[in-house]
């Protein structure tokens, strides 16, 4: 875990409301996991008052060596706004890595990976690293969902990889006009995935969990709650455990990914 | 095997704390005294926002601060508020966690012994649900020798039992330090409430009966709305106000309370930087508590001793005691 300034190394729109901000950091963070998140903080900034939770997108590497990692944003309030309108050169504070990132079993040869709109932010991260880890790219399958065409990213980015890619829109302006989660299903019943892994908007994942349990496929959803601190310290980001019991847990620590079964959405 | 290990330990650690003296230069004396202990300099971490202290080891040399106050401890553990528990309001934010802690058990078990190897005293912030729990809680850890002190936390506006309920009347307020009192010899530092009509009689009153220091002041009971939703941003409904929105009324309080009382005043709200924390040493405060900046800056108590003693040394104060209290009004 590192504190640290952070020089902007780009800022560029990657589409109507998303960018892309590339940040220089701590080389401890090679070791980085897919999943994991830095909090952001403004230098001196009263408002926002609070430091802002962003997943890792990418590691940038320099001739193999760690020189600094991006995020994949959208414009959604006051931060977001603010950090667009930041320029190469210019300095913010950040906070990581933090919280534990998506879990690889070797044994896991079919990959399902499912995001939603700005979701997909860490599961690029996720499928460079599954590269690393040797998994075949045939057998890793994306599905990609968006409200429109406009809130499609990264799907160059899979193809690249060699994954196979599904891709919905709520209004049919690309692929096909119907949630995430209808691929998903229908794929997995023709051939059962080892492992689904899962970011986006809090209904995607319900559903996407109900699959998961329906089909008993083993499911790592990423998970994002209002917190301040990030680090274990302020205790604001509880979520419920399954049946409610116990203690609650807490995304910066005990996630940001959780497996589905422990977790009440 | 682990006095050894906390040896080693706490050299590793000490080596930053001297590592660069500038010999030319006269150091300014940051020792304060607060009711039977002396700190090494006046900068505490508040409860609640600075976890058992392990979480910021990676980030902040631990050794170097005043004194560590932990999160708020109960008899048994205690699952805290539903979520949502924050929302940011303008400079600060509200929090109703519900003083979620992980129970006396488990935190002499899991918290304590990285607690002991840290070369800054202790104080465990204590709270029950009745007078009772408080006594026992504190004669407890009575028996625990690496706990410097104890907060007595009649001041949490998150829980519907005990906190706050006692430290918004003089007399539950008494009853309760007065219980506490003859749980322990340890000195007691009590955490009074803004949220009452005079926190000059609270004060007085928990100064009657034994309190040692006292520490103000605790979160401002508010709340925030979702205006297209028509629902309460917490799911608590209210919660506590914190952050440097608070700091003015903080510093009036303390000022207040620095005047009617002997024993010392430790001053808490909203302090972001040293020059917030010398505001409230010169209105009387002999040491002040870093809570909602730790987690904006998780370096800020550090770069607040520090900003402290490049305070004085500019001026040629050569000990800290020489501004504490010295308003000119």
């Amino acid at each position: 875990m590192y504190q640290e300034k952070a020089k902007i190394l780009w800022n560029n729109q990657a589409g109507n409301e998303y960018y892309r901000i590339g940040l220089t950091c701590h080389k401890g963070y090679s070791g980085a996991k897919p999943g994991q998140f830095i909090m952001l903080h403004f230098p001196g900034r009263m408002a926002p008052f609070l430091p802002r939770p962003f997943s890792i997108h990418r590691i940038i590497k320099t001739g193999g060596r760690t020189a600094g990692i991006e995020l994949l944003y959208k414009v959604v309030g006051k931060g977001t706004k603010m950090l667009s309108g930041h320029c190469k050169g210019d300095v913010v504070n950040i906070l990581g890595p933090l919280g534990n990132g998506f879990i690889f079993s070797n044994h896991y040869k079919r990959i399902f990976i499912v995001a939603g709109g700005i979701g997909v932010a860490p599961m690029l991260f996720l499928a460079s690293y599954l590269k690393t880890k040797g998994t075949n790219s045939s057998e890793c399958m994306v599905f990609l969902g968006g409200r429109s065409k406009d809130d499609l990213l990264c799907s160059d980015d899979f193809l690249r990889m060699g994954m196979k890619i599904h891709i919905t829109t709520d209004d049919g302006s690309a692929g096909d006009q119907c949630f995430v989660t209808h691929p998903l299903e229908t794929a997995l019943e023709r051939d059962r995935p080892d492992i689904i892994y899962a970011c986006g908007p809090l209904e995607m994942l319900k559903c996407v969990a109900g699959i998961s349990e329906k089909h008993t496929v083993p499911c790592q959803v990423s998970i994002e709650t209002v917190m301040a601190c990030g680090m274990g310290a302020c205790l604001g980001c509880a979520v419920e455990r399954k049946e409610a019991s116990g203690n609650y847990m807490h995304v910066c620590f005990d996630g940001p990914v959780f497996d589905v079964r422990c977790l009440e959405l | 095997m682990f006095r050894d290990g906390l040896g080693t330990d706490k050299s590793r650690l000490g080596i930053k704390l001297y590592g660069f003296i500038d010999m030319n230069k006269k150091k300014s004396h940051m020792r304060v005294n607060i009711g039977g202990i002396t700190l090494k300099n006046p900068v505490l971490t508040a409860s609640g926002t600075f976890g058992y202290a392990s979480e910021f080891e990676k980030l902040i040399d631990l050794n170097r601060l005043g004194g560590i106050i932990v999160k708020g401890l109960s008899l048994e553990a205690s699952r805290g508020n539903p979520p949502p528990r924050i929302v940011e309001t303008p400079c600060g934010m509200l929090n109703a966690i519900g003083l979620e802690n992980v129970g006396l058990e488990a935190f002499v078990k899991e918290k304590l012994p990285f607690l002991k190897m840290i070369d800054a005293p202790v104080f465990v912030n204590i709270y029950g649900k009745s007078i009772a729990d408080y006594a026992d809680l504190a004669s407890r850890l009575e028996d625990i020798e690496e706990i410097a002190g104890i907060e007595v936390n009649i001041s949490c506006p998150n829980v519907t039992c005990g906190g706050m309920a006692f430290g918004a009347y003089s007399e539950s307020a008494a009853q309760v330090v007065r219980a506490v009192r003859k749980s322990t010899t340890r000195p007691m530092m009590v955490k009074l409430s803004p949220n009452v009509t005079d926190i000059t009689e609270i004060a007085r009153s928990v100064e009657g009966e034994g309190a040692d220091s006292i520490s103000l002041i605790n979160t401002i009971t508010g709340m925030a709305i979702d205006i297209e939703t028509r629902r309460p941003k917490l799911a608590n409904i209210t919660g506590g106000l914190s952050g440097p929105a608070i700091r003015p009324v903080a510093l009036r309080m303390v000022w207040q309370v620095a005047q009617v009382v002997n024993v010392p005043v430790i001053g808490v709200g909203g302090i972001m930087t040293a020059e917030d924390a010398l505001e409230f040493l010169i209105a009387g405060a002999v040491a002040v508590q870093v809570g909602t900046a730790n987690f904006i800056n998780p370096h800020a108590t550090i770069d607040i001793i520090e900003g402290i003693e490049a305070f004085l040394e500019e001026r040629n104060i050569v000990d800290l005691s020489d501004i504490i209290g010295t308003l000119n009004v």
